[in-house]
């Protein structure tokens, strides 16, 4: 469903312009959002207008870190009133199972020792469209993914500042965003401790060397490096040390796979679910693109890999529908988190149709599997990248 | 809505045979009839449902649905009739204001259009409404005035306006309606509360002209 620029442009005026209307956004706010994001948002796909969901078409893939006006925009309620994350009053508490309570705002948290690091950030249900039987929810394709260079605070620093008391085993996030009707839950998360004191996961106030767009959820938004962007709450507001997992929708309902592989199509009941957490091993072709013509003669294929929390091993190619594969070579130095550019070198000769398919393994040996295992809410796809190119002479 | 279609065409429903190679192909034969079936009978459901009774889901699904997010999302969706029914119970859960009719005839509708079989790319559900014109529109006009009653415009208000314009008539995604100019303009009112306009649903459908000569009185007494 790809839109003309102007087309979508008029799109997210209108998405915007109810938000305007509800009065959750002030004019100027909204202006700026517009023009903070108008200039290139232009290339992404919508997939719902409001609140805005929209993908990055995968030719952007060809560059190392994906642009702040290109990046993939998930939204569960939009976001949250101006009033709500104006700097001069927005302020961050930490409270739970905590020695002391703190309330800091945005130059107090800017004072904790800076980190920067490179991180793949994806929707779990990137790739729902590809899952058959069909599930419910946003049918992203392939490009609700994208690789940014994030700064900010360990979230470690502050819990140790604050104190964690020793009953302590979740952390749960609370953003600022609300929706439409308080009837509907409140998008509440928690991450398992480890998870929270380990060093590399990060509250985040720059996103690719700028301060955090509005649509990414400035001031602050949570990153944990590695793990699919639920964990990543937008418009931080709230964290809360816990003993236990956060109760309600969004963390015992939705973003939960069943443990072991069940049956496709069948229903929840029996299967015990977990949250999602960890990226699984995954690469995409940024170049050809889906349909193109080609020459005879030598055709670049490139792409990216990533691997959550661990390094790509190797990206494999198909340019024969998957019949055989020839290893693609891994561009510039691994870093972890980041994804990993790759490039192969295709000699196409015979003239026709083809499909050029993709596949990484990771260092521990997993690979891509053909097809990911089938899930009630179409979560975790990362089946082979698979494109159709004609050959004409 | 008790319709029991065979969807289990598509899943783990089938049993092992016992003598393989002969079983294998009638399991498979069941298999394809089944999705036949499957995808025919929803196609005669969308048969079965009246032009009106498309047109007053499509209504419906704007006015109620659309209040938390477009209808672009419910659009790309491909659902058998089972995920259908938890989606739309979710969403009554969470606070879309429809009676259990309502809710029968807005699922008819998703399980004969959003099915597993239907086609790729299908019109928006306003393009749909805007090309289903009704057969007669009894517009404004023809029923002479009607005497809206204010305390019965209350309830009614609040079930069908108020999640957009706001308690009390004053404003939210929808404008301001307490002292609204246009409550003095009757044919714009009833020209805009009839057919829509924009992200403003059309109620000719879901309506009575005595409901929105109720809500219309309540509204002039703000
Ligand atoms: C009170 C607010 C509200 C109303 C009214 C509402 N929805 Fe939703 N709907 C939601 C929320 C919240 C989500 C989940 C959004 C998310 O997390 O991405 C959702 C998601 C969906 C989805 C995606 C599948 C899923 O389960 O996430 C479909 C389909 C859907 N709604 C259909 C409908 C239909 C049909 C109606 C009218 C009968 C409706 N909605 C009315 C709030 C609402
Ligand atoms: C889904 C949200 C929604 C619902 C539900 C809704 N409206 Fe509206 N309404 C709007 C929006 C948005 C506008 C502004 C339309 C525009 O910008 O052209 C509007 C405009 C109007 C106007 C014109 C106001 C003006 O100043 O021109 C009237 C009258 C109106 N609505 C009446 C109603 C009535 C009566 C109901 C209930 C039967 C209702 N609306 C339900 C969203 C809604």
């Amino acid at each position: 469903m790809a839109v003309t620029r102007r087309a979508l442009f008029a799109r997210v005026l209108q998405g915007i312009g109810m938000a305007v209307a509800a009065g959750r956004l002030d004019r100027a706010s909204a202006a700026n959002q517009v023009e903070a994001t108008g200039q290139a948002i232009g290339p992404l796909t919508v997939r719902v207008s409001r609140p805005f969901d929209a993908e990055t078409p995968v030719r952007e893939f060809t560059s190392a870190l994906t642009p702040n006006e290109r990046f993939f925009v998930r939204s569960h309620f939009g976001p949250p009133s101006a009033e709500a994350v104006q700097p001069e009053t927005w302020r961050l508490t930490v409270k739970g199972l905590v020695k002391g309570e703190l309330t800091l705002s945005l130059p107090e948290l800017k004072k904790f020792e800076p980190l920067t690091l490179t991180a793949v950030l994806q929707c779990s249900g990137n790739g729902r469209a590809h899952h058959r039987p069909q599930v419910p929810g946003v049918q992203w394709e392939r490009g609700a993914v994208g690789n940014a260079q994030w700064t900010g605070l360990r979230l470690r620093d502050l819990l140790q500042q604050a104190g964690i008391k020793p009953q302590a085993v979740h952390v749960q996030f609370q953003g600022a965003d609300r929706p439409a009707l308080p009837t509907v839950p409140l998008f509440t998360r928690s991450i398992p401790i480890h998870k929270a004191l380990h060093p590399d996961t990060l509250l985040a106030y720059e996103m690719n060397g700028r301060p955090l767009p509005l649509l990414h959820g400035a001031p602050l938004r949570v990153i944990t490096p590695g793990w699919m962007a639920e964990s990543c709450m937008k418009w931080l507001t709230e964290i809360t040390v816990r003993a236990d997992e956060t109760p309600g929708y969004y963390m015992q309902q939705a973003y939960r796979i069943p443990e072991t592989s069940i049956q496709p199509g069948s229903g929840l009941p029996g299967s015990v679910m977990v949250p999602v957490e960890q990226m699984p091993v995954k690469s995409l072709i940024a170049a050809p693109a889906e349909g193109d013509v080609l020459k005879p003669g030598p055709v670049t294929v490139q792409g990216v890999a990533w691997a959550g929390e661990s390094p790509v091993a190797r990206v494999e190619v198909s340019c024969d529908d998957g019949k055989t594969w020839e290893p693609a070579r891994l561009l510039g130095e691994e870093q972890p988190y980041a994804w990993r550019q790759w490039q192969y070198l295709w000699s196409a000769r015979h003239v026709g149709p083809t499909a050029i398919l993709c596949r990484a393994t990771d260092a521990q040996g997993v690979q891509q599997p053909e097809k990911s295992p089938w899930n009630p809410g179409g979560f975790l796809w990362s089946g082979w990248d698979r494109l159709t190119v004609t050959v004409a002479a | 809505m008790e319709r029991v279609g065979p969807t289990d065409g598509y899943g783990g429903g089938m049993s092992m045979p016992r003598r393989v190679s002969r079983f294998v192909f009638a399991a498979l034969l069941s298999l394809t009839l089944s999705l036949a079936v499957f995808t025919a009978a929803q196609e005669e459901d969308r048969a079965s449902l009246s032009p009106a009774e498309s047109r007053k889901a499509a209504t419906l699904i704007m006015a109620r649905c659309a209040v938390c997010h477009t209808t672009d999302l419910i659009s790309q969706q491909r659902l058998p009739e089972d995920r259908w029914i938890v989606t739309v119970e979710k969403m009554v859960h969470w606070g879309a204001e429809l009676s259990k009719e309502e809710a029968a005839v807005v699922l008819r509708y998703l399980v004969a259009r959003n099915h597993p079989g239907a086609a790729a790319e299908l019109p928006t559900i306003e393009q749909e409404l805007a090309m289903s014109q009704p057969a007669s529109d009894p517009g404004a006009a023809g029923d002479g005035p009607l005497t809206g009653l204010s305390a019965r415009g209350a309830g009614l208000y609040a079930r069908n306006c108020q999640a957009c314009h706001g308690e009390g008539a004053t404003g939210g995604v929808g404008p301001k309606l307490a002292r609204n100019m246009i409550l003095k303009n009757e044919g714009a009112f009833w020209e805009t509360v009839l057919h829509g306009r924009g992200p403003m649903p059309a109620w000719g459908a879901a309506l009575s002209h005595q409901d929105i000569a109720d809500i219309h009185a309540w509204l002039a007494a703000r």
